[in-house]
């Protein structure tokens, strides 16, 4: 009886098939673009999630879903040609905040508003207000604001992680360092008793090239004189920590821990890759900065490795950059709300676009979003909680070719995974790192102390598309300068360096800034206001 | 002469009928080069323009030289333009005289096995890529873990690593002798065919008259791969201009940034990661024309001093 019903089914099925060949017009197909990580076994283009979506929302609604794979590591270039050469999917994703303005300003876009406000009413309720702000602005000089694309919901903010190694704590019969004073004294002591053999450098540094004081301003904003920085600076020096004034004495710390051989002598060799990673894990490093999870993430595992190579080692969270001119508060940069920016671009059809605002609705569905973010249990989970959040999270190898699956990239309007309110996804965060639970809450506890929301502009800054990139590349010169310089030179080596920056566009960019500000076209928080 | 009469001017078409075989093989080339080199070119006009990826090529704005001008005022391009053109001086003095010595003494040899084994190591660093070559740099000459410096701190001939890679003049150095060394190999080759040409009885003569193994070099081999010497460089003086990205790109580092960055770079920095494609498109569009000043110069001078140039 069954197998008569199977059979029936899919002659059904395949019937439907040969129907919709001939009512082609009846069927659209909606492209979206997915990013590809290139994780074994799982083919984007054809994966589990890709077949719960057309059977739960393509074909109820006679659209035929088609991922379109684009490599995460250069989306941005790969989405700009595919934008010009009239190619780009239905829907795409970027984190490239240049191009999104880019295409605003070309008027290459859909305006979103009336489709978000008419198929989209789930994907509105999911992101809120003051998320779908950070997608809009006025291009066309009316005074009134327009949706040109859908920021992706951020789910947890974090981004500072500071991690010192609690082993070398109790070798040197510390206490964990609360202040720079303290933590200092970590550092030198560490390297004065090789603490992690003779290639000891206690300090893991190196410069990110593509945003050279990105990373660094978690230590030096702590030098910051608040008193002498009004709400209007903070914004002008959006993209420069190093104009901030007080900022100086934090770069000359950094000198000074150069010269003692804390920091590597290779910090500019190294652009923040293999051989940095390398002296994590073979444990030659008391203290680095990098992602709130970093530690135990599955990609770059300092923790499980090096414990691995060094008995005993272990990674705790520790937050000594106190401000004294803001009472001793540890400031910490968290993410804006707004994850990846989502456009539709002007080649789609009106169709198609309706079609694409109805998906991420669909999408934005709790028991749709469940099961996009998380699949089956049993197969890419064990269990749920009380609370019905999965645990026992399977990692890719252990989940069969066909049902393994990336949350983040193909539920794209979701940053993270989303369970409903913020306690249940914060206790959702230290769920997949088995052992490590009370670390992982704790290094998120510290990442969101004092925090201050990074900034953003929500008009085009043309001298930053004009010289963003140079500016960055002077402050890499300048990093550079800076901690390796003479101590004796110091002074004259900060100034020339901060001059060649305004030199090379850093003086545009900080006075449209502070237009952008008096105009009350930023987002972010000063941290005076904490 | 009785041929003469036989070879008629050819008419019409009759030119076509006769070698259309020729003239079909031709087309694939010709095609080639119409779709792959001639019809790109159309697309510098975008220098030309305030560039709208959406409405492309013949839909944006023409702003005339406003690119060049924007860009050369960038005060990274007059530092760019000056590292290209040193580097690549370096790259040519220091280089070009190698090959043709190494070709000379592989020509010399006369154990073959050995001969083969020679010129198989040599051609190697050439197949490396970049990045591998940069990695192995970062081995060698870092600062004081690098072999070099290590060894040498050790021994206690320094008591400071050479800053082979961290100062700027030192860098130069470094980013030359590691060129030379990955291109040396594969620049004898032309050179070794070259000599290959020349007529033995030459080398017979010479040694009749008691030339010896170096008089022969210097009287009969270098004579002989003259032109090829000659037309290797003024192809080269062409390419003064150029710079490859990958190169002083992973052999950089910030602390040299004012001596490594080249116009690849600058490129890269300030046109590719913006968008900017259409600045980079006025840069590109600056050295060729440069580079075809030089060439077209070195060319000519070839002339005068009585060689034959390229054309």
């Amino acid at each position: 009886m069954k197998k008569a019903l199977a059979i029936l089914l899919s002659l059904a099925l395949l019937l439907g098939l040969a129907g919709s060949a001939f009512a082609e017009d009846d069927w659209i197909t909606l492209r979206v673009e997915t990013y590809d990580r290139e994780i074994a076994g799982l083919d984007v283009t054809n994966c589990w999630q890709l077949h719960y979506a057309q059977e739960h929302f393509g074909d109820p609604n006679h659209i035929k879903l088609e991922f379109v794979s684009y490599a995460r590591w250069t989306e941005g270039d790969l989405l700009t040609v595919a934008l010009a050469g009239g190619t780009a999917p239905d829907i795409c994703l970027t984190y490239n905040g240049g191009l999104v303005q880019q295409a605003i300003d070309d008027e290459g876009i859909w305006q979103l508003d009336d489709l978000l406000n008419e198929y989209g009413p789930n994907l509105k309720a999911f992101l809120g207000e003051e998320l779908l702000g950070y997608g809009q602005s006025d291009h066309d000089g009316d005074g009134v604001k327009e949706q040109w694309y859908i920021p992706a919901r951020r789910i947890s903010r974090a981004n500072v992680g500071n991690f010192i190694r609690e082993d070398w704590l109790k070798a040197l019969n510390m206490e964990k360092p609360t202040n720079i004073e303290e933590f200092t004294k970590y550092l030198r002591d560490a390297k004065a008793a090789n603490l992690g053999g003779t290639t000891t450098t206690p300090f893991a540094f190196g410069i990110y090239a593509p945003d050279p004081l990105y990373n660094v301003r978690r230590f030096t904003d702590a030098w910051v004189d608040f008193s002498q920085v009004s709400e209007e600076d903070w914004f002008a020096y959006a993209r420069n920590p190093e104009m901030l004034p007080g900022s100086k004495e934090g770069f000359r710390w950094l000198n000074t821990l150069y010269h003692e051989g804390i920091i590597p002598d290779t910090f500019a060799l190294t652009d923040n890759d293999q051989a940095n990673d390398t002296a994590l894990i073979m444990g030659y490093n008391g203290f680095f900065s990098q992602q709130p999870d970093q530690p135990w993430r599955t990609d770059k595992n300092y923790e499980i490795e090096m414990e691995k190579n060094v008995e005993g080692a272990h990674w705790v969270t520790v937050n000594p950059f106190k401000n004294e001119s803001l009472g001793g508060k540890t400031l910490h940069d968290i993410y804006a709300p707004a994850g990846l920016s989502i456009i539709i671009p002007l080649t789609t059809d009106e169709k198609t676009a309706i079609a694409a605002i109805k998906y991420m609705d669909w999408m934005a569905q709790p028991e749709n979003m469940f099961m996009m973010q998380n699949g089956l249990e049993g197969i890419n989970y064990t269990g749920l909680t009380e609370d019905g959040i999965p645990y026992g999270v399977k990692s890719a190898d252990d989940v069969p070719n066909e049902n393994k699956m990336h949350a983040g990239d193909i539920c794209f309007i979701s940053n993270g995974l989303c369970y409903g309110d913020d306690a249940k996804n914060n206790a959702a965060l230290a769920l997949p790192f088995a052992g490590y639970e009370d670390d992982v809450v704790a290094s998120y506890e510290d990442a969101l102390t004092d925090a201050w929301t990074q900034i953003s502009f929500t008009v085009s800054i043309q001298a930053e598309t004009d010289f963003g990139a140079t500016v960055k590349s002077a402050q890499g010169k300048f990093l550079a300068d800076v901690v390796s310089a003479d101590p004796e030179k110091f002074d004259e080596v900060y100034d020339a360096g901060l001059q060649d920056i305004l030199n090379s566009g850093a003086q545009q960019m900080i006075d449209e800034f502070r237009q952008a500000y008096k105009d009350g076209n930023y987002r972010g928080v000063y941290p005076g206001n904490l | 002469m009785s041929g003469e009469t036989r070879v008629k001017k050819p008419r019409g078409l009759s030119w076509i009928r006769r070698d259309w075989r020729l003239y079909v093989m031709l087309i694939l080339p010709v095609a080639f080069y119409l779709i792959f080199c001639y019809k790109p070119m159309l697309g510098l006009m975008i220098a030309f323009q305030k560039f709208n990826m959406f409405k492309g090529m013949w839909g944006s704005k023409f702003i005339g030289l406003e690119n060049f001008r924007f860009v050369m005022n960038m005060p990274d391009f007059p530092v760019a333009l000056r590292n290209t053109l040193f580097l690549n001086l370096m790259g040519l003095i220091a280089g070009f005289p190698v090959p043709i010595v190494l070709a000379i003494m592989l020509n010399e040899l006369h154990s073959v096995p050995f001969k083969k084994v020679s010129q198989t190591l040599l051609y190697l660093p050439h197949f490396l890529s970049w990045i591998i070559i940069g990695g192995m740099v970062l081995q060698i000459f870092s600062p004081s873990t690098g072999i070099i410096n290590a060894t040498l701190l050790k021994w206690g001939w320094i008591d400071k690593g050479i800053p082979f890679l961290t100062d700027g003049p030192h860098w130069q150095f470094t980013y030359t002798l590691v060129g030379v060394w990955q291109s040396m190999g594969w620049g004898t080759i032309l050179y070794l065919s070259a000599i290959t040409g020349i007529n033995m009885e030459l080398f017979e003569a010479a040694k009749i008259d008691g030339a010896n193994k170096m008089q022969q070099i210097w009287h009969v081999t270098l004579p002989g791969i003259r032109p090829t010497i000659v037309v290797l460089l003024i192809l080269n003086v062409g390419q003064m201009m150029n710079i490859s990205f990958d190169r002083p790109y992973v052999l950089g580092n910030p602390m040299v940034q004012n001596y490594c960055d080249v116009l690849s770079t600058f490129v890269y920095r300030a046109g590719i990661t913006n968008s900017q494609f259409a600045r980079a498109t006025a840069i590109g569009l600056f050295q060729s024309v440069v580079g075809m000043i030089l060439i077209t110069g070195a060319n000519l001078i070839t002339r005068k001093l009585g060689e034959e140039g390229i054309w």
